[in-house]
C-alpha cells in the first residue's frame, strides 16, 4: 500500500505533448478514477505511473519515493491489462503462481496463497485447465487475482470492464468495490466510461488532451464542474450546454443564441457570467432533470417557451426534446403530461444553472 | 430486356444450374483423371522408374565400364553384397560421422547466436532496420560463393592469418582438425542470418502485453524468458532446427570448394562421398545401394516423427 503524489508531470512523444503538467495526489488506500475520452492521456498517465513509460519532466513519487530508476521488475506494482495478457499457454494455477514462483517463495506457500486467491476469485475448478480454456468472464477475475496475490503496493486497471458483457459488468463493478476494500489497495482505474468512473471511484481525474481537468470525488465533479469539457463530459443524459453573446439589453443580461433563441439571465447564474466583465461569449449549462415544467416554483427561474420535438422514453421518465429556435434543450418529463408538438413553457432555476466562458471554458463565478 | 422473370421461372432456372453443376462434378472426376493423366506419367517417368532401375542396380556389381548396357546388369548379379558391404565400409560411416559431427556443431551454435541476435532485434533502436539487412547477407549469397570466400580468407597467406598474426604455415584447410573448423565456421557464417530470421520472426509473435505483465509480476528478463517467450517459440524453435540440421545434412557446395573433402577424407560428408562414388569411382552400383538404404532409414524416421506429432497434437 501506497499514496502517490504525481507533481508537475509532462509526457512528450517527439513533438507531441501526450500528458502536459499533471498534478495529481492519491492517499494511500484511494480508488481513483482517470476519466477522459479516448486518446486524451490517461493511459499514458498510468503507464507512467507503472513505470512502462518515462516521464518526461516532472516526478512520480510513491510514498514520498521515486521510483524511476528501479526497474520494472522491482516496483511491485499490480497492472490488469485491457485485455488481461493472461499466459494463455500456462494452466490457470501457473499464471496465480508466477508473480510468486519468480520470487522464489516457497512451494508449499505457493500452493496455499493459489488455492486462496483462486477461491477468492471463485475459479478453484479450474485451476488444472489451461488458461486458454477460460471465457472472459474468468480471465478477467484471473487477471485480477494474478496481480493481486503478490500483494502489490499499488493496482492499476487500464479498461478492464470494456471487453465484458453487460451483466457481467455490473458484477464485476460491484465486486471490484468490494474487493478493493478488501486489498485495502490504492487503486488506479482507467476508464473512459464515467458511469464505471462514477459508481466505483473515490475521486476521478478526468483528463482531455493531456490536460488535467478536475479532480474531485463524484459528486463534487458531478455538482461543481470546474469547466464546460467536465460539465459536457459527466452526467447521463449530457447536460445542457448553450453557447451565445453575452449582452445587456432594458435591463436584463441575456445570452443571444446562434439562430435567435435568448436566453434572460437571472439571479446567480446572471451575476456568474457579470463577474468578469471582459467576457463576452458564454455558454449556460443547465441538467436536464433540473429543467422543469407547469408552474413557477420560484421568482427568479428563467422562463423560456419551446415546441416539444421529440419523446424518448427512458424507464418510468421520457426525455424531452424541445426546440426553442434553432436551438435545442433537453430536459426531463416525469408526469407524462407533454405531446410531441405542444408548445409549452419551461423554467429553469439561476442556482441551478451554471455559468462558462466560451473562449477558455473556464466556469464562471462559482 | 422486356422479359422480367418470375420468382417461380428463377427457381426453375436455379433448379437448372443446380442439375447442371451436378452433372460437371459427375463427369468432372472421369475428366479430371485425364488431366492428370500426363502429370502422373511424367511422375512415373521420373520416379518410380529410376526407383525400380535403383534397386536392380544396387544388387549388382554393374558399373559404367562394365562393358554392357545398365539394362543387362544381371549377367553380373551380386545378391545384397552391396548392402553388406556399406555396412562396414568404414568411409561412408566416416563421412556419416563428419557430417553428424558437423550438424551438431554448426546448427546448435546457428540456433544460440540467432537467438541472442533475434533477442536484441526484438526491440526498436537506431539503425535496426540497416543492421537487419546487413545481417541477412550472408543467406542470400549463393553457397559455392561463400565457399570460395572462406577458401580465400583461410589461405596461409590469406586475410586470417594475417589479422590474428600466425605465420603463413599455419594453414587452416589442409590441417587435420582446422580444415574442420573452417568448414563449420563458413556454415555459421552463412545460416546464422536464417536462424536469426525465423527466430525474430517467432519471438516477434510473443504478445508483448504478456511479457509487460510477466516483467511487472517481477519476474526477470531471463526468468520470463524461460517462462514465457521460449515456450511461446516452441513450434517456430523446432521448425528452424529441423529445417537448418535437414539443410545442413545435405551440405556439399560449401565443402567442395573449401576441401574438396581433404585434406584426405577429414571434411568429406555424406553428400561429397555420394559425389565421388559416383563421379570419382564411378561404382554406381554401390551409389544405388546407398541411396536406397538413406531413403528407408529417413522414411522410417518420418514416419516416426510424424505419428509421434500427431500422438502429441491429438
Amino acid at each position: 500500500m501506497s499514496s502517490i503524489q504525481i507533481n508537475n508531470v509532462t509526457k512528450r512523444f517527439g513533438d507531441f505533448t501526450a500528458v502536459e503538467d499533471m498534478c495529481l495526489d492519491i492517499e494511500e488506500g484511494e480508488f481513483v478514477a482517470l476519466l477522459g475520452p479516448s486518446g486524451c492521456g490517461k493511459t499514458t498517465t498510468m503507464n507512467m505511473i507503472a513505470g512502462l513509460e518515462d516521464v518526461t519532466e516532472g516526478s512520480i513519487l510513491f510514498d514520498g519515493q521515486d521510483l524511476s530508476g528501479t526497474k520494472i521488475q522491482d516496483r511491485n506494482i499490480g497492472f490488469v491489462f485491457q485485455n488481461y495478457a493472461i499466459f494463455t499457454h500456462l494452466s490457470v494455477y501457473k499464471n496465480l503462481s508466477y508473480g510468486l514462483e519468480v520470487k522464489k517463495v516457497d512451494k508449499a506457500e505457493i500452493d496455499r496463497r493459489v488455492k486462496a486467491m483462486a477461491d477468492r476469485m471463485s475459479i478453484s475448478h479450474r485451476l488444472d485447465q489451461p488458461a486458454s480454456s477460460l471465457s472472459v468472464n474468468e480471465m478477467q477475475k484471473l487477471a485480477i487475482g494474478r496481480s493481486a496475490i503478490v500483494e502489490p503496493r499499488i493496482f492499476l486497471l487500464d479498461e478492464p470492464l470494456s471487453n465484458l458483457d453487460a451483466g457481467f459488468r455490473a458484477y464485476m463493478r460491484a465486486e471490484l468495490k468490494v474487493l478493493q476494500h478488501e486489498f485495502g489497495q490504492t487503486m488506479i482505474y482507467v476508464t473512459h466510461d464515467q458511469i464505471e468512473a462514477m459508481s466505483l471511484a473515490d475521486k476521478i481525474a478526468i483528463i482531455d488532451q493531456g490536460k488535467l481537468m478536475q479532480y474531485g470525488s463524484p459528486l463534487e465533479i458531478y455538482n461543481n464542474p470546474a469547466n464546460r469539457f467536465v460539465a459536457n463530459f459527466v452526467g447521463s443524459p449530457r447536460m445542457n450546454l448553450i453557447d451565445g453573446e453575452l449582452r445587456e439589453e432594458r435591463g436584463t443580461l441575456r445570452l443571444m443564441v446562434h439562430g435567435g433563441a435568448e436566453i434572460p439571465l437571472s439571479g446567480q447564474v446572471r451575476s456568474e457570467f457579470s463577474s468578469d466583465t471582459k467576457v463576452h461569449s458564454g455558454s449556460f449549462g443547465i441538467r436536464p432533470q433540473d429543467i422543469y415544467f407547469g408552474a413557477r416554483r420560484a421568482e427568479d427561474d428563467i422562463e423560456m417557451h419551446g415546441t416539444v420535438e421529440v419523446l424518448e422514453r427512458v424507464g418510468p421518465k421520457r426525455l424531452v426534446y424541445l426546440q426553442v429556435l434553432e436551438t435545442m434543450f433537453l430536459a426531463i418529463d416525469d408526469q407524462d403530461q407533454l405531446n410531441v408538438g405542444d408548445e409549452v413553457p419551461f423554467y429553469m432555476p439561476p442556482a441551478k444553472s451554471l455559468a462558462f466562458d466560451l473562449a477558455s471554458g473556464r466556469r464562471l463565478g462559482g | 430486356m422486356t422479359d422480367i422473370p418470375t420468382p417461380a421461372s428463377q427457381t426453375t432456372q436455379s433448379e437448372k444450374r443446380k442439375g447442371y453443376w451436378a452433372t460437371v462434378a459427375r463427369d468432372g472426376q472421369k475428366m479430371g483423371f485425364w488431366f492428370i493423366l500426363p502429370t502422373m506419367l511424367l511422375l512415373l517417368f521420373i520416379v518410380v522408374f529410376p526407383l525400380l532401375m535403383q534397386l536392380y542396380l544396387s544388387v549388382t556389381w554393374w558399373t559404367p565400364l562394365e562393358g554392357i548396357p545398365w539394362y543387362r546388369a544381371w549377367e553380373v548379379f551380386s545378391w545384397g553384397e552391396n548392402y553388406w558391404f556399406l555396412l562396414t565400409d568404414p568411409r561412408l560411416w566416416g563421412a556419416l560421422w563428419r557430417t553428424v559431427v558437423i550438424m551438431g556443431i554448426a546448427v546448435p551454435i546457428q540456433f544460440f547466436l540467432g537467438m541472442a541476435l533475434a533477442y536484441l532485434f526484438v526491440d526498436k533502436f537506431p539503425g535496426r532496420k540497416i543492421f537487419y539487412s546487413i545481417m541477412l547477407t550472408p543467406m542470400m549469397v549463393v553457397p559455392a560463393v561463400v565457399g570460395l570466400m572462406f577458401f580465400l580468407l583461410f589461405q596461409g597467406t590469406g586475410p586470417v592469418n594475417d589479422h590474428l598474426g600466425l605465420p603463413a604455415d599455419f594453414s587452416w584447410l589442409t590441417d587435420v582438425n582446422r580444415a574442420m573448423i573452417s568448414v563449420i565456421i563458413a556454415d555459421i557464417w552463412q545460416w546464422t542470418p536464417l536462424m536469426f530470421l525465423i527466430l525474430l520472426a517467432g519471438m516477434l509473435g510473443v504478445p508483448s502485453d504478456q511479457l509487460l505483465a510477466a516483467r511487472l509480476l517481477g519476474g526477470s528478463n531471463w526468468q520470463n524468458f524461460l517462462k514465457i517467450v521460449l515456450p511461446r517459440m516452441k513450434t517456430v524453435i523446432i521448425i528452424a532446427l529441423v529445417l537448418r540440421a535437414v539443410e545442413c545434412f545435405k551440405i556439399f557446395d560449401l565443402i567442395f570448394i573449401m576441401t574438396k573433402g581433404g585434406p584426405g577424407v577429414q571434411t568429406e560428408t555424406i553428400s561429397l562421398f555420394l559425389y565421388k562414388q559416383t563421379f570419382g569411382e564411378l561404382e554406381w552400383a554401390y551409389v544405388a545401394a546407398i541411396g536406397l538404404t538413406i531413403l528407408f532409414v529417413l522414411s522410417v524416421i518420418a514416419a516416426k516423427g510424424l505419428s509421434y506429432m500427431a500422438k502429441k497434437n491429438g
